[in-house]
Parts: structure tokens; sequence; C-alpha cells
């Protein structure tokens, strides 16, 4: 892990440990209503201010917090082109799966790749600390997940080149022929 | 399977099959190839002739370059009037066939590349141009020698969107693919791969053909009717330029076939990238969700018993 890594995890750890404090609140402008404050937005007074962690301008995670329920976003590192599209296919893959996932959201805050929300329901059913932890080891993943599969396909790429400019014949029946 | 062969697997076990087999049956089958090329392979007249048809989508293109002399060349004695909708068909014998079992599986391959054999009429007239031009090169000083020296620039259509440029000069042959990427991902995927290729040769193979990509059309086809200048970056000229070492008589038709599998194969291992991510992704998000299970407190399987003292295991 580098160096400016540590503590920006640290950082988003303690945030979430604070922020995730949430407890039952039934709708107050709807009758029989108990949804997500931070989604409604119809009850100014129960939501608190966001925040923002960045380690820079390309890797931030933004923390809404609201009375019953917290919205984290998270934009990850996209150097170039290669990276975006890997980004992109693998959060599209993650948020078709959100079934699955219980606090995946599926579609992203608008300006971040992934979003999670987490309602006191959640907490009331999972372990608290177990869900901060699988934040933060999703985005430890994540960014070695991308550049590997970068990597990767450099490394895929090179090799096909190699392979098709120095072609080894087997069907004309020649043992070894090559271009050169 | 790095690389692609250059026959038709489908038509090679079709045919063996048949000439090894003492019972004849009739045959009706449709094989689809690369580039939109199709196979028709068929006993129409009795069940000992099989004709097999080809049909090209850019065959009216290589008739031009003199693709049936080529074809005359290769199939001499079994070519057959065109069936109908189709460009080009021979008719093999089963009571007729050669001889040994060398012969046949001679004739079997030959048949299986007929796509080969088809495509490959505008590249051997381009490395024959190229032979002359050097020959008549070589008489001239480095001084007084004439300056353009190249010949016309071949297109040949062999796709809806994409085309093949060939143009020979006195000291090589040069080959434009020009390619489309429908998707963002494709395009994305095909421009490492294609640095990579442009790269390989700098880096290890001294001797491979020159590989240049570009957005824009390269000069050699500029002037060529129907090349579309790039205004969205989704279009992309290949260029491979073949120094004559790749031109001997020796290494031509092996350069021939290669060559021509070039786009197949960069397409194919776009895709075979591609499969890897996903299932690579795939594996990834079990792993997640691994993860976040772990958050989910354990049940306690308390062991329940009935009145009677015996086990009792709720059905989840």
């Amino acid at each position: 892990m580098s160096q400016s890594l540590r503590p920006y995890l640290k950082c988003v750890r303690s945030s979430l440990t604070a922020a995730i404090s949430l407890s039952n609140f039934a709708s107050q402008t709807a009758e029989r209503h108990n949804a997500p404050e931070i989604e409604a937005g119809r009850t100014p007074e129960v939501i608190l201010n966001p925040l923002v962690i960045a380690r820079n301008e390309n890797e931030k995670v933004l923390i809404e917090t609201s009375i019953n329920s917290i919205r984290v976003s998270i934009k990850i590192k996209q150097a170039d082109e290669i990276e975006h599209i890997l980004v992109h296919k693998f959060m599209r893959f993650l948020t078709q799966r959100a079934e699955n996932f219980f606090i995946l959201r599926r579609k992203p805050v608008k300006g971040y790749d992934i979003s999670f929300l987490i309602t006191n329901f959640h907490t009331e059913a999972m372990l608290k600390h177990k869900l901060v932890d699988f934040i933060i080891h999703f985005m430890e993943e994540v960014d070695k997940e991308i550049s590997e599969m970068k990597l990767f396909l450099n490394a895929r790429a090179r090799f096909v080149a190699e392979a098709f400019l120095t072609p080894v014949s087997s069907f004309h029946g020649a043992a070894v022929l090559s271009w050169g | 399977m790095l690389l692609l062969e250059y026959h038709n697997l489908l038509i090679q076990t079709l045919l063996t099959e048949r000439f090894n087999s003492t019972t004849p049956t009739s045959i009706d089958q449709i094989i689809s190839d690369f580039d939109g090329v199709t196979f028709h392979v068929s006993t129409p007249e009795s069940k000992t002739k099989i004709l097999v048809s080809i049909s090209v989508k850019c065959f009216s293109d290589l008739v031009k370059y003199g693709a049936n002399d080529v074809l005359r060349r290769e199939y001499g004695p079994y070519v057959v009037e065109p069936e109908v909708g189709y460009d080009f068909s021979i008719v093999l014998d089963l009571e007729n066939l050669p001889a040994t079992q060398e012969e046949k599986d001679e004739l079997i391959r030959k048949v299986a590349l007929l796509r080969r054999n088809a495509m490959a009429a505008p590249f051997e007239r381009a490395i024959d141009t190229h032979h002359s031009l050097s020959t008549e090169a070589a008489k001239f000083t480095a001084e007084s020698a004439p300056e353009t020296s190249n010949s016309e620039v071949m297109a040949i259509h062999y796709r809806e969107e994409e085309a093949m440029y060939i143009q020979a000069s006195h000291d090589r042959v040069t080959v434009v693919f020009s390619t489309v990427f429908r998707e963002e991902t494709d395009r994305i995927f095909g421009k490492v791969f294609l640095s990579e290729f442009v790269d390989a040769r700098r880096r290890a193979i001294q001797n491979a053909p020159q590989v240049l990509y570009r957005n824009d059309p390269p000069l050699e086809i500029r002037n060529v009717p129907g090349v579309k200048t790039d205004e969205s970056g989704d279009l992309g000229y290949i260029t491979f330029v073949l120094f004559p070492r790749h031109l001997t008589r020796q290494r031509r038709e092996e350069s021939i076939s290669h060559i021509q599998t070039f786009r197949d194969y960069f397409h194919y291992h776009i895709k075979a990238a591609k499969a890897y991510m996903h299932s690579r992704m795939r594996r990834r998000v079990a792993d997640f969700l691994k993860v976040l299970n772990r958050a989910q407190p354990e049940q306690e399987e308390k062991e329940k018993k009935t009145v009677t003292g015996r086990t009792f295991t709720r059905a989840t």
C-alpha cells in the first residue's frame, strides 16, 4: 500500500464508522412510509452535511448522512481511457448484481463511479464494523484489479503482436517459417 | 490456438470423411467463413459428385485483379460454371479421385484453401509487379532511378465498411487495412493491440514487416476513390510494409496467407481479451460478495428436537 493510500483509507474508515449511527425513522411527510431520508430528501432537518474525502481530484469519496440512511459514493482512479473503460465495465458488472449486494445502489451518484446506500435496516441485520470493512476492502481491491487488468491487456497485446509477426507455420509443412 | 489457420476446417473434415468412406451420401451444407464468405457444399447430380461453391462479397474486385486466373491455375480440371448465387464452383468426382492418399490429402487441402486462393489474386499481382519493377529499377543507378515507380493501388472492399488496399513498388509492397470499430471498448482495446503491433518490430523482431497505424488515410491511398477521411476517430488505417525478403519465391505463399488472416486474428484476440476480462470480473464480484456476507452475523444452528426427542431441521 502506498504512503498516501493508507491515510486516505484510514480517514474513510473512521468517517464511515462515525457516520453509520442510524436509527429507525418513519417518514414525516407521508404516513406509514419509511424511506431512506437521504434518498427521499423531503425532510431537510434530518439530513446532515455531506462530506468529501479526496486523495486527489480523480479519487474521492462522498459520504452523505441522514438520520436513517447513509450514502457512500466512490470515484475510482482513471488515468487513461483504458482504465476508464475497465472501470466502467466493472462497475456495470457490479450494479447489475446489486440485488445480491444489498447495500449497492443501482445507479451511482452523478460525478462518481459507484454508490452504496446503507439504511438502518442493513445495520440492524449486519455487523456495522464488517460493513465498513467491506467498503474499505472494496476500495483497495478495485484499484488493484483495474491496474492488473490493464497490465494484462498490454501483456496480451504484446504477445499477440509478436506471435503474428513471427509466425510458425505448421500447415504448409515447413518446420519454422518466419517473416525474416 | 494462437494463430488462425488459413484453411477452412469444416470443408477439410467434410471432404476427408467423404474421400475416405466407401458409401457415398448426399450432402447439402452451407458453410460460413470470415468476412462474409459463404461456401455451399452439395451433391446436386449424383452422390459421387461433390459441388463446392464459394461466394465472396468482393468477388468483382478480385476478378478485376486476376482472381479467375489464380483460381484456374489452382483448380484447373475441377472448375465448372458457377452455381447460381455463388461466384465460383468446383466439382470433385469421388469416382475419379487421385490414386494415392497423399494426392488426395493435397486435393483436400487445396479445396479447403479456396477462400485464401480467391483472395490471393491481388497479392500475387502486387508481388509480380514488385519483381518486374525491381528488375527495372536495378538498371538505373541510384541517382537516375525514376521517382514514381509505384503501381496503381488495388482496393478490395472485402467487408461492408472495411477495405484492403495493396500497392506494389520497386522496393516494397504496401498493404493497408482500414478498420472500423463498432463499440467503444473494441476501439480502445484495438488501439492497445495496434500500438503493440507497431512496437513489436522495434523491440524484438527486426525482420518483421513494418507496421504503421494512423487515423487518417495514409498518403498511398489518399487519392483512391471511396477512402473516407475520419472525423470521429472510429476509423483507423493499418499499414503493413512487406520488404523484398518477405516476397521471395519461397516466402511469398506464406506471406500472402498470413497477411490475409490479419483482420480476423486481430479481432479474434480483442474478443478473447474481452472474454477474459469478463470472467475475471465475475470472479472478483464473487469475491466481494463473500466479504460482504461476512458482515451478516452467523445464525446459530441450535439442534431442535420434537416432543418425542427426534431431531428436527427446518427446510430452508
